[in-house]
Formats: C-alpha cells, structure tokens, sequence
C-alpha cells in the first residue's frame, strides 16, 4: 500500500509463517528447492525459517513442538495440527487480488468466459460481492500488439504521432504492453531509428507481422513517473501552484518536489506547442524556470490568444 | 534457545507469537493474561507492566495481519478480568476451490497489475512463485481502497473528510477511470448519488456496521458516472460556444458528437456547444486545443477565459 513502511522483519515473517504451515502440512512432504521457489526464498532463508518453526511448541506445551525436519534435500512434516489452514484474506490482501483480476479483465485477449472470469466468480463470491468496476479496454490493436511482443515478432505499424497530424509507416519489435493513466503504450524496438522507442496504442492505425522474428529482450515496465524519463527530450523545470496538482498526478514527469504548498515538477517536452497549451491550462500561478527560452513562453501564448479575442470583438479590451 | 538462528530478540518475539497463535487457537475457554504467561512460560518479560506492554504489542501485530482476536470481560471468580481466544472459523481462510487454471490466471493477473498486497493474498490462496506478464498497468494503491471495498460488498456506511468537510456515504462502488479511483454512493448530507476522488480522501474512512443499506437493484455505476469531465463539479450546469480552427474540427466533432455543432464554415472550421458545468475542466480541455479554439460565449465564459490569459500576461 502506499502508506507502506520500511521493512519490518518480524511481522513479514509471521505473516509467511501462517501460509507456509498449513502449505506443507496439507502437502506432507516437499522438495527444500520447490518450497523455496513457491515463497519466493533462497533454499538457505527457507531453512532458517523452518528451524525457527521446529523450535515452536503445540499446546499444552509439554514437548510437543510443531513438527518439522529436513533430510536430504526433503522437507517433512509430521500429522497436521493446529495450523492446518491458511488465515483468510486481508482487507488489503482481498481489495488487491479483486482489483488485479478486474484489471486484467481489461486487457488486450482477455477471455470473458476464461480462468480468470472464473477465479473473479469465486473471489467476489468468498469477498461479499467485489464492487469494483474498471472501465476503459485496450485499443483494437492492443491484443496483435502484445502477441507479437510475446512472439517478440517484428511488425509493420502505421503511427500518427502528438506533433503532427500525418501517419508514419515504420518497423517495430514490440517488447512490453503497458497501461498507465488511462491510455495504452508499447516499448519497442523502433528499427527506423535503432532506438527503443514508446508509442502510444490508440495511435497505431494498423499491425502487420513481417514474418521477421527477432531475438528476445526483457524489458523492464516501467512504474508510476519513471517512464518517460529515458526519453532523449529537452527538459523544462516548472513551478506549480496547489491548484496545477493535475499535472502532477495525470503526467508522466522526470521529478516533483514539494514546494511550499506546490511543486518544482521537471517534464520532458515532445514540442514547444505542448508546452505553451500546458502552460495556459496551469495560469498565471505557474511558472517556467528553465530552460530561459522558454521562462517567457506562458504569457507570450497568453498574449497572443488575447489579441485573438480582442479582435473577435466579444469582450472588452 | 532460537538464539543461534538469527537474532535473538526477533526470533524469541518471532516464536512467541506463534505459541500465542497456537493457543489462542486451540483453547477451548478464553484465557487470561495471566494464565497466557503462564501457559508459554518464560517466553514473556517478568513484572505486570513489560509483561503487558509486550502483549500488547503482540496482540497489535496479530491483529494487523488480520489474526481475529476476540476478547470478553470475565464474570464469577476472575470478575472484570479480560480473556483471550482466536475464533477458528474467522480465523481460517475459506476454501475456493480455485482450479489449477484459475490461480494460475490470478497469478498472472497480479503481475500485470503488479498490486503488492496481491502477491500475497495469492500465497494463501496456494499459488506461488511471480508469473509473468508482457502487458502491465500501473494502477494506483490507495489506503482507503480496501475499507472502501470492504464497506461495499458489506453494505456499510463511511464516513471520512473530503476538501475539509465531513461526509457519510452509502457506497454502492468502486470504479478506476483513467488512472483515478472513484466513490459512487449515496451521499446521506446531501441526498443524493455522488461521487468522490479515493485520492482527495483526507483520512482513513471509517467503516459503520454492516447491512446498513440496500444499493439499489440493477445499480450501474457507469450510468450515473458522468461520462464527462465537464460535467462533474458543483457549479451551475451551463454550455459554452467555442469556435475551433479547420485544423481540430474533426477531432473536436468527433469527441462532442454531431448534436453539438452549431455552425460549420466554408475554411472547415466550426462552432460547438461545450457543457461548462466544470469551469476548470472546460478550461483545460479549452487550452489543450492552445490557439485553435476560442470561446465565443456566453460572456461570462468567455470573460473568464480573458480574465485568466490576462493574469497570466501580468505575470511576467
């Protein structure tokens, strides 16, 4: 969550602990390596917890310790007692695992009638009722997209571009489908400029497979602001009031610092004509404070949309 | 004597819940405090006061992790004392009978959503290890989610800050919009079906009992969402005239539909009414078209636009 705070070692490991008895109790016996790989441990954390838990008595507490060894490779564990079954679901824990199969109900091949529609079924079933609802679904293309990023297939895109209006034919090796904010983007290795390239989806007028298939490449997804970040973009650092708070939740931006009851927010800038409209939707509390050619663009677009609207003739001048 | 596996106050604290856990578990009656310390002997700090603090603080971290912790006041010879048992039927997790196809579907889709929590939960469901996703969303955490949602599916009411006010609310839903969550729910101060931004929440929302209300039957939350940004503020409905250039006609047209067009020109570019219910949602949208749209009413509208573009030229 994000109120999350630094680790906290004890209470991380009771939370497993509680998940990691009934797991092997209800399977008897299992490879260290398997149990290690399902909880996400090295074989050697794995151990040290399952040493602290031989250590754990059973009531009354006479002798009886939870029972639990490791020969060979194997870990064992003896009749099933006391915590034979998993705690239930958090509220955090529920709300997460609700909202990500909602999440990914609306992504690009998801199957109305498939696991996952069932696994939701039960869920919201379990949970009370899920009351979660997402809206907006991928772009037509998004699925021929991701496929051929899953195949790491090279495609031939038709994109129209934010700065101008004309559609461009260029070769792509898609790499990763992402969503943030509302629209769609694939990361993919641009072979018109040699460089891994951003695109958005719903600018992708249309996807043919070449027949070219590329090698695969893992490619990070990018989180939160971070994404736009590697983009070779001029850079302008702006001074936004409380009221510009918009542009620090909806855009993607290279960094934001808070200042006194605004922010000193660093965007990448596609074209001037981006920034000027940016500017003129922020107002007259929001300033630019480098690059110095651009310190004056604000009220220079203002000024020339004034004059626009005093030749209009429908206000006062 | 777990001493030699680590640290020692971490794993005497590590192993002294789980006996608690244990016990609280399979008690039959619920047990006092003392007779807690009594059962794991020496596991506890000696004195009333340390032996408290750290029961407390057990007790705290249990309860955190979601561990149901009943306690009741005794009666008869321990009168006004307080016991302690873990009911085993909340406790538990109910079986889902989730097929092998299914969690591995929920294990893909908390990869692509990437919600921390939901590794997690995915664990206690028996699904293990991080599957992979090629397409991903970032979508927001927010601590109020999971109350809000619980609060729903319970039919309970909130109550909680928003701008500085209080507010008590019947949630009917939940809904993520491009990127933001949303509250839709009858709101009980105003009577009437509003809705909230989960991130403009001041404070943790507090959740009343449950079986509070009915949500209406067939209740859609897309149906009462206005569609449209313009739309949803607290301002007086209104429409404004905007004239936008040849260059954006097409998309603008194609974005308000056909019904709002009032003119179109021989140069290609047109006139079209725009809700305005939201002056600093109509103002945006207005600017992100920069010079090519001008307001050309009501006055008011457009003296407002003015206002702000001279304001920003005396800024400089």
């Amino acid at each position: 969550m994000s109120a999350r705070r630094g680790p906290r070692p004890t209470i991380d490991r009771l939370r497993r602990l509680l998940v990691m008895l009934p797991w092997l109790m209800e399977r008897g016996e299992v490879p260290v390596a398997e149990m290690a790989a399902h909880f996400q441990l090295t074989e050697a954390e794995l151990v040290k917890e399952l040493e602290l838990v031989a250590m754990c008595g059973l009531p009354p507490f006479v002798d009886e310790m939870i029972d639990v060894f490791i020969d060979d490779g194997m870990v064992f564990t003896g009749v099933p007692r006391v915590f034979t079954k998993a705690l239930r679901l958090t509220a955090p824990e529920g709300f997460a695992l609700l909202a990500a199969a909602r999440v990914a109900m609306q992504m690009p091949g998801a199957d109305p009638q498939g696991a996952l529609a069932r696994a939701l079924h039960k869920l919201a079933q379990a949970l009370g009722d899920d009351a979660l609802v997402v809206d907006g679904g991928a772009p037509v293309l998004a699925a021929a997209v991701a496929a051929a990023a899953d195949d790491s297939a090279r495609v031939r895109v038709s994109y129209r571009s934010a700065s101008s209006d004309e559609a461009s034919e260029r070769e792509i090796t898609p790499r990763r489908v992402f969503a943030d904010r509302g629209h769609w983007y694939v990361i993919a290795d641009d072979h018109r400029s040699g460089e891994e390239r951003t695109f958005r989806l719903d600018r992708i007028e249309s996807c043919e497979r070449t027949g070219i298939v590329d090698e695969s490449r893992a490619v990070a997804a990018p989180s939160g602001d971070d994404w736009f970040a590697d983009a070779d973009l001029p850079v302008a650092r702006l001074r936004v009031p409380a009221t510009g708070r918009w542009l620090v939740e909806r855009f993607p931006t290279r960094s934001v610092d808070a200042d006194g009851d605004g922010w000193l927010v660093e965007v990448s800038v596609t074209d001037e004509r981006w920034l000027a409209e940016l500017l003129l939707r922020l107002g007259p509390a929001a300033s630019v404070l480098a690059p110095p050619e651009w310190v004056d663009l604000g009220p220079r677009t203002a000024a020339e949309l004034l004059v626009a609207y005093e030749a209009d003739g429908n206000v006062d001048s | 004597m777990c001493g030699q596996f680590g640290s020692l106050t971490m794993a005497d604290a590590l192993e002294r819940i789980t006996n608690l856990v244990a016990l609280l578990l399979e008690t039959r009656a619920p047990l006092t405090l003392e007779s807690i310390a009594n059962e794991l002997a020496g596991q506890y700090p000696p004195g009333e006061a340390a032996l408290r603090g750290a029961f407390e603080r057990d007790k705290a971290m249990l309860r955190e992790i979601g561990v149901p912790i009943d306690s009741e006041v005794l009666g008869g010879s321990e009168a006004g004392r307080t016991a302690y048992r873990i009911d085993r039927r909340r406790y538990e997790l109910a079986d889902l009978h989730l097929a092998d196809d299914e969690r591995a579907a929920l294990q893909v889709a908390v990869a692509a959503a990437r919600l921390d929590e939901g590794r997690f939960g995915l664990l206690k469901l028996g699904a293990g290890g991080v599957a992979a996703s090629t397409v991903v969303a970032n979508v927001p955490e927010l601590a109020a989610l999971p109350v809000l949602r619980e609060a729903a599916a319970a039919r309970a009411e909130v109550t909680f800050g928003y701008h500085g006010a209080p507010r008590t609310l019947q949630p009917y839903a939940l809904l993520l919009r491009e990127g933001f969550w949303y509250v839709i729910g009858h709101d009980l101060g105003h009577q009437q079906i509003r809705t909230y931004r989960v991130d403009r929440i001041d404070d943790a929302p507090e959740m009343g009992p449950a079986a509070a209300f009915e949500r209406p039957a067939g209740f859609d939350v897309r149906s009462v969402f206005p569609t449209d940004p313009k739309l949803l503020g607290d301002e007086v409905a209104a429409r404004a005239v905007v004239w936008v250039h040849g260059q954006r006609a097409g998309v603008v047209v194609a974005e308000l539909g056909d019904a709002a067009v009032r003119e179109r020109n021989v140069d290609g570019s047109v006139v079209v009414e725009v809700p305005c219910a939201n002056i600093d949602a109509f103002r945006s949208w207005l600017f992100g078209l920069g010079a090519r749209a001008r307001v050309v009413g009501p006055p008011e509208v457009a003296e407002a636009v003015v206002t702000w573009l001279r304001a920003m030229v005396g800024s400089r």
